[in-house]
């Protein structure tokens, strides 16, 4: 009698034994650090095991395979000699996929199959494509704000794919801790993730649980950034800041918060060197406190964000301009603001002079008041067009006073930016939670 | 006056205040907190650097003083409070409370950096040498920052021992190459210097400011034919470059500049 519930207990545990070894996949799979021809692909599991990455150029023929040495619960592989401009498809696991027989197509939704993804690699670099990004300032709340400014990004863009995203900083609210970044950002965009390369700059509270210094803590744990010039532009021997570049654009991060921004610090000595050696067509410099602002931080007060904001608009500021920088991307303040096209304004807002710093007045807008024209090539402080979009997580809980006199346009509403580029003309549109166009601009190089 | 006598005064003369939006909600969150756990030594220090993030010092330093005096040996209080005295130009003070968080967390990098910082400040320069040692030792990637905040407390040979290290450690960054060559020019090294130059140089996608440099460089040593073949590297540099990049301003007046010093140069460098 004893017998049929003892075999029946074992015929369970046996068909239960391969789903209970099975290693699942907490986070991600991620993509890093981007280059035409690498790309490094990350993901985390709840046991420690190997990191093996198959992929291939068809869906169904992942036959090549990218591993990383030893077991991990933390999986980090990198994938060399890919070709640019290639959309590759791939899975991760424990073990390479197994090839398919010959002639016989694999269903991915066959019993036990990973899942499988893609990815597309940047162009070759300094070539044009037209080129999608996302922005997102300080968007880790984890709370319906974030997800409707996701979702509403997600209908503008359709099935236009974005090439890569920026997270401004504050990425990940209280305290930036991995609890705090698996809600705010691996289960909040968990498509966008294993689709499009995600390029972090480190926030106020991401420094709660991270140092600049030592390079170590939750965000330099969970990012795989270039500290060798790797993806573009000049070495800077940390992941605190970095540049990289995309088809015709160069990408500069800074770290505002969290490392030396003396004018003779190792961080001004790599970004003067980068900016000098860069031929791209664009500049876009992206951080996380704004040299200017009047939303939920005021940029004229020295002790909001312990003078952060005065070093970027003091110190940082004039060296981007004098290195030809086009946009100057920062979050912080939890509004959306926008300038015309600018230069030389290194003050307290009561010296701004519009007659002096507002290169080109006006909407920006085709149509309108028309785009900005900047002429081509690298010419020191030909302009540019500062945005602080830091309501990608909220907007101020009370109305900020929005009045600082180098902005276009300010508004206290939750949303983010997109930015096309396409050779020489470049927009940038801010898109609210609601899916409304509030703002949007257009820059042409000639 | 007791600590929770000034504290109270604080957190009364603080909410007549206008506070900034983050710190409002974040005191919200952590009076409410602590009304309900009034002893509980984290959320003071929670308070006090939520205070000291936005330099209300003295809201900072009235909430460590109360965690301090609930849990008197507590590593991050001690650290919070070290870090508050560096920010606020008290070294000795700092050094106090930092000698504290050390021996309290031996394995606290961090600390280890601060606590070089404030030796450095009051003038113990080999203590402090010995401390940043450690630390750099300790760290898998530790910033350029500080390998270059070691080298500075040294005189100009062993500053390049120690940029010699960073160099191999995180590769030619040219923040510390850039210290390494003014160092070996200070010890009358050009070719050393120069090599550092070349060094950069090769890594480089545009060669024309380096090139240039590598001309001022020899100018100063007195090398004025090798300067001017640098010059005019420099030139060649540039021409390469594609139109619309050459053809700006800046450049146009980098050309005429490289011109007329790769012809004859001056007796000093410009």
């Amino acid at each position: 009698m004893i017998l049929r519930p003892l075999l029946l207990l074992a015929g369970i545990t046996l068909i239960l034994a391969p789903i209970s070894a099975a290693p699942s996949i907490l986070r991600g799979p991620y993509l890093q650090s981007a280059t035409p021809d690498s790309i490094v692909i990350r993901w985390r599991t709840d046991t420690t095991e190997g990191s093996v990455v198959s992929y291939g150029t068809e869906r169904g023929q992942l036959t090549k395979v990218a591993k990383a040495d030893g077991v991990s619960a933390e999986h980090i592989v990198q994938l060399s000699g890919l070709q640019p401009s290639t959309t590759y498809y791939y899975s991760v696991g424990a073990a390479p996929l197994a090839p398919p027989a010959p002639g016989k197509a694999v269903a991915e939704d066959a019993p036990g199959r990973p899942s499988t993804y893609s990815f597309t690699t940047p162009p070759p670099v300094g070539t044009v494509k037209p080129t999608r990004i996302w922005v997102l300032g300080d968007p880790g709340t984890k709370g319906d704000i974030q997800r409707a400014v996701r979702d509403a990004y997600y209908a503008f863009t359709g099935k236009r794919a974005t090439d890569l995203w920026l997270l401004l900083g504050d990425n990940a609210y209280p305290e930036g801790t991995d609890a705090d970044y698996q809600k705010a950002i691996f289960e909040m965009y968990p498509v966008t993730l294993r689709t499009s390369p995600v390029w972090p700059a480190l926030g106020n509270h991401d420094g709660r649980s991270a140092n600049s210094a030592t390079q170590s803590g939750v965000y330099y744990d969970i990012f795989t950034l270039p500290t060798r010039g790797q993806a573009g532009g000049v070495m800077s021997g940390t992941e605190a800041y970095y540049s990289f570049d995309y088809a015709n654009i160069h990408f500069i991060c800074l770290d505002s918060h969290d490392s030396g921004r003396n004018p003779d610090g190792a961080m001004m000595q790599w970004l003067k060197a980068d900016l000098a050696a860069t031929t791209r067509d664009w500049i876009i410099a992206f951080f996380h406190h704004p040299p200017y602002t009047k939303g939920t931080h005021d940029s004229d007060k020295d002790s909001d964000s312990t003078g952060r904001m005065n070093d970027m608009r003091g110190i940082f500021l004039p060296v981007l301009e004098q290195g030809g920088v086009d946009l100057v991307l920062t979050g912080h303040s939890h509004v959306y603001e926008r300038s015309p096209l600018i230069n030389g304004h290194y003050g307290k807002s009561p010296t701004f002079d519009a007659a002096k710093h507002v290169l080109q007045k006006g909407s920006g807008r085709e149509g309108g008041d028309g785009a900005y024209r900047k002429k081509r090539g690298r010419i020191p402080n030909a302009g540019e067009v500062s945005v602080v979009t830091g309501s990608a997580g909220h907007a101020g809980s009370k109305p900020p006073p929005l009045n600082h006199p180098v902005f276009y346009i300010a508004m206290n509403e939750a949303g983010s930016s997109v930015i096309d580029v396409d050779g020489l003309r470049l927009d940038l549109t801010f898109i609210t939670d609601k899916g409304e166009k509030k703002d949007w601009f257009t820059m042409i190089k000639e | 006056m007791r600590w929770w006598k000034l504290l109270t005064l604080l957190v009364l003369a603080s909410a007549a205040s206008q506070a900034h939006p983050e710190i409002e909600a974040g005191l919200t969150r952590l009076n409410a907190a602590l009304a309900a756990d009034p002893r509980n030594p984290d959320l003071l220090l929670e308070r006090g650097e939520l205070y000291a993030r936005h330099e209300d010092w003295l809201h900072a330093e009235a909430n460590y003083l109360a965690a301090a005096e609930i849990t008197p040996r507590h590593a991050g209080i001690a650290r919070a409070r070290g870090s508050l005295a560096l920010a606020q130009n008290r070294p000795a003070d700092a050094l106090n409370h930092l000698n504290e968080a050390k021996a309290l967390d031996p394995a606290d990098s961090f600390v280890r950096i601060l606590r070089a910082r404030a030796l450095r400040k009051l003038g113990r320069i080999d203590e402090a040498g010995n401390e940043y040692d450690r630390v750099l030792d300790r760290l898998r990637s530790p910033s350029p920052d500080l390998f270059l905040e070691r080298a500075a407390l040294l005189p100009p040979t062993e500053a390049l021992t120690v940029l010699e290290t960073a160099l191999r450690r995180l590769g030619p960054v040219p923040a510390l190459e850039l210290r390494a060559l003014a160092v070996e020019e200070t010890l009358g090294r050009v070719d050393a210097a120069l090599a550092r130059l070349d060094r950069l140089s090769a890594g480089a996608e545009r060669k024309e400011t380096w090139l240039r440099r590598r001309g001022d460089l020899l100018l100063r040593a007195g090398r004025e034919k090798e300067a001017r073949a640098a010059y005019a590297a420099a030139l060649a540099a540039l021409a390469a470059l594609p139109d619309w990049l050459r053809d700006s301003p800046e450049l146009l007046n980098l050309t005429k500049e490289l011109a007329t010093l790769s012809r004859s140069t001056p007796s000093s460098p410009p």
